[in-house]
């Protein structure tokens, strides 16, 4: 069989997913889930989000410490920013509050990248009204399709997070 | 009986083939979207299918094997789709055995990064002035500009950026077209990159920022076109970076060119990257504290002679050491938008370059040109989904010849003070139009009111 190599060129990773893994849970185990929603899982999740739900798979880390106890999860979000698309991890901590965003990948030009600490703002946030660009969330002059696409992720993992954990992992 | 072995055999058949067609790491470049989920609703057939081989009764050990290799694939497809972060491959790897060029094809669409803005304007004009004297100004509707981007990434360090941006619709009717910024960054890391080529000048808000959806106002503040004259680009070398809650970038650039000064401004010194008069550098330094989301606070300066070479009657160079500095602020809080900008700039030698220029009288170039505004704006549907409607209002003063050397006199009319109040309505995030009346006087009285209207768009 001839295996033919993915050449993707020039993605700007600026973190793997392992090291941002173990940013959000140092030390802890983690375990890869594979979501696979349901249609009306999806509908239910970009209607209480807002946000388009484009795909039914979606990719979560749950993390566990040494005793055993629930860590909280970590969702993997690849987007488009402006045409190009940009991967973020969003951190749910195990109460299904954000607990943190890590850029984990961004083709869009660095200019268009809010730095380090815009993504603060989204810790401890929930899924209501308040989660929201001028809002609870500042917008960035300059990167504000940036700031609209990171708010629409953390909404759509929020509202995914919810209705898996309401429905039971599908 | 034999339906039942049937079925099953056409379903384990079916099942491995697509597991075949899917198996090798996927063939080509990019994860494509429709291929994707395409996949993806195949997975979820074969699940479905798999759970249907289970109500005929095969074997658990095999049904589990095929859903083990049901979730590799699954995974795999979550790694094209989350990209390099998972799959990293090396950058000089080739594509089905071609060269590296010829590969190219197969990767152009992840390394080219395209965009761009534009906006028109419609300016009325008072008829009279303040004092009361015919205006004679003639109301005009301009295509500004439209502008596309292109970026290139060579590689995760070496990317490449330019604007290329049509004024005033038509070259035939004294627009232009030009290279508004070109230039190659190397990324090291957050705290140190660097960038070389036709770079745009860090001072101030609009000549980094002037995209049309950024800013309030139709007409872009005076002290940002004669001071800081905005769009300024310039040849040049530097760095940028962030490290804790500060963004610093500095450049050495061809300076600008004073035989372009006038007692309106600096505007005319930019030399825009076109055959640059080289005799003469400067460096600029910006450093903006960002630390707090909602919050930009910071200075910019620009240092270095403007002569480049220009003479005086004994044949004598002029240097005229030229600096630059403006202080910057701006802060969000929910709807509220705060924004303010003063602006000052030094210059040396004036008397001889008034001389050298041939002026006259109050038309000397200012030893001091000072500027500022204040703007507020409020987004009355803040929060509500994309769309946006803020109300604004800006007052702005400027003299471009606050200070002129002994023996020379300034203008009164290039003393203005501008209050602007307008409404800027956003349907999605990504359009904006803007209604604005714009009070302008002058200590000459001689300023013309004026409202305008203006669309802008950017991609």
């Amino acid at each position: 069989m001839v295996c033919l190599v993915i050449g993707t060129a020039g993605a700007m990773v600026l973190i793997t997913v392992e090291e941002a893994l173990e940013l959000a849970f140092p030390g802890a185990t983690t375990e890869r889930q594979t979501l696979f929603l349901s249609d009306e899982q999806r509908n239910r999740a970009e209607k209480e989000s807002g946000a388009e739900v484009s795909s039914a798979l979606a990719t979560r880390y749950v993390a566990h410490g040494e005793d055993s106890s629930l860590l909280g999860w970590a969702y993997l979000d690849t987007h488009r920013v402006r045409t190009l698309p940009e991967t973020l991890m969003v951190v749910v901590d195990a109460d299904g509050a954000v607990r943190r965003v890590e850029v984990v990948t961004f083709r869009e030009p660095l200019e268009y990248m809010p730095r380090k600490g815009w993504y603060g703002q989204y810790e401890g946030q929930q899924l209501d009204d308040d989660l929201a660009l001028k809002r609870d969330i500042r917008p960035v002059t300059g990167a504000t399709l940036t700031a609209r696409a990171t708010t629409e992720a953390v909404r759509r993992v929020l509202a995914i997070h919810a209705v898996v954990a309401e429905e039971g992992m599908p | 009986m034999l339906g039942r072995v049937l079925v099953r055999n056409g379903l384990i058949l079916t099942i491995m083939c697509v597991m075949c067609w899917m198996a090798p790491p996927v063939a080509g470049a990019a994860p494509d979207d429709e291929k994707l989920r395409e996949l993806e609703r195949e997975v979820a057939e074969l699940r479905a299918a798999v759970e249907e081989l289970r109500a005929l009764g095969l074997a658990e050990d095999r049904l589990t094997e095929i859903e083990r290799r049901l979730e590799i694939l699954a995974e795999e497809m979550e790694d094209l789709k989350v990209g390099e972060a998972a799959v990293k491959v090396s950058r000089d790897q080739t594509v089905s055995g071609l060269g590296p060029a010829a590969s190219k094809v197969y990767q152009q669409d992840q390394g080219v990064s395209v965009g761009g803005y534009g906006e028109a304007l419609l300016e009325f004009f008072d008829d009279s002035r303040d004092d009361g004297s015919e205006s004679g100004a003639v109301d005009r509707f301009d295509f500004l500009r439209a502008v596309v981007y292109f970026g290139y990434k060579f590689s995760d360090r070496w990317i490449f950026n330019s604007e290329i941006e049509f004024e005033h619709a038509s070259t035939s009717e004294g627009g232009s077209a030009s290279v508004e910024f070109a230039y190659l960054d190397y990324l090291y890391r957050d705290a140190l990159n660097l960038r070389t080529g036709l770079v745009l000048v860090p001072m101030g808000w609009l000549n980094e920022l002037h995209e049309p959806t950024v800013y309030l106002g139709a007409v872009r503040p005076r002290t940002e076109n004669r001071i800081i004259p905005t769009t300024w680009r310039e040849n040049g070398i530097g760095a940028y970076g962030a490290f804790g809650g500060f963004d610093y970038r500095t450049y050495v650039v061809n300076g600008l060119d004073a035989s372009g000064f006038s007692a309106k401004g600096l505007r005319s010194g930019r030399q825009k990257g076109a055959k640059a008069k080289a005799e003469d550098f400067a460096w600029i330094g910006r450093l903006d504290y960002t630390g707090l989301p909602g919050l930009t606070a910071g200075l910019a300066g620009y240092f270095g002679n403007s002569g480049q070479d220009l003479e005086d009657m004994d044949g004598e160079s002029i240097p005229v050491g030229t600096s630059i500095l403006d202080l910057h602020v701006e802060y969000r809080y929910r709807g509220l938008e705060l924004r303010g900008l003063w602006a000052r700039a030094e210059l040396d030698d004036v008397a001889r370059l008034n001389e050298a220029l041939g002026y006259e009288g109050n038309q000397s170039v200012g030893e001091t040109l000072e500027g500022g505004y204040l703007q507020v704006g409020f987004d009355v549907l803040a929060g509500r989904g994309q769309s946006a409607l803020t109300p604004y209002l800006r007052w702005e003063q400027i003299n471009t010849q606050e200070q002129v050397p002994d023996g020379w006199s300034s203008n009164p009319a290039n003393d203005e003070q501008l209050l602007t109040l307008g409404l800027a309505y956003q349907p999605i995030e990504q359009l904006i139009f803007k209604a604005e009346y714009q009070n302008i006087d002058n200590e000459a009285g001689t300023g013309v009111d004026q409202f305008n209207l203006s669309m802008g768009y950017i991609f």
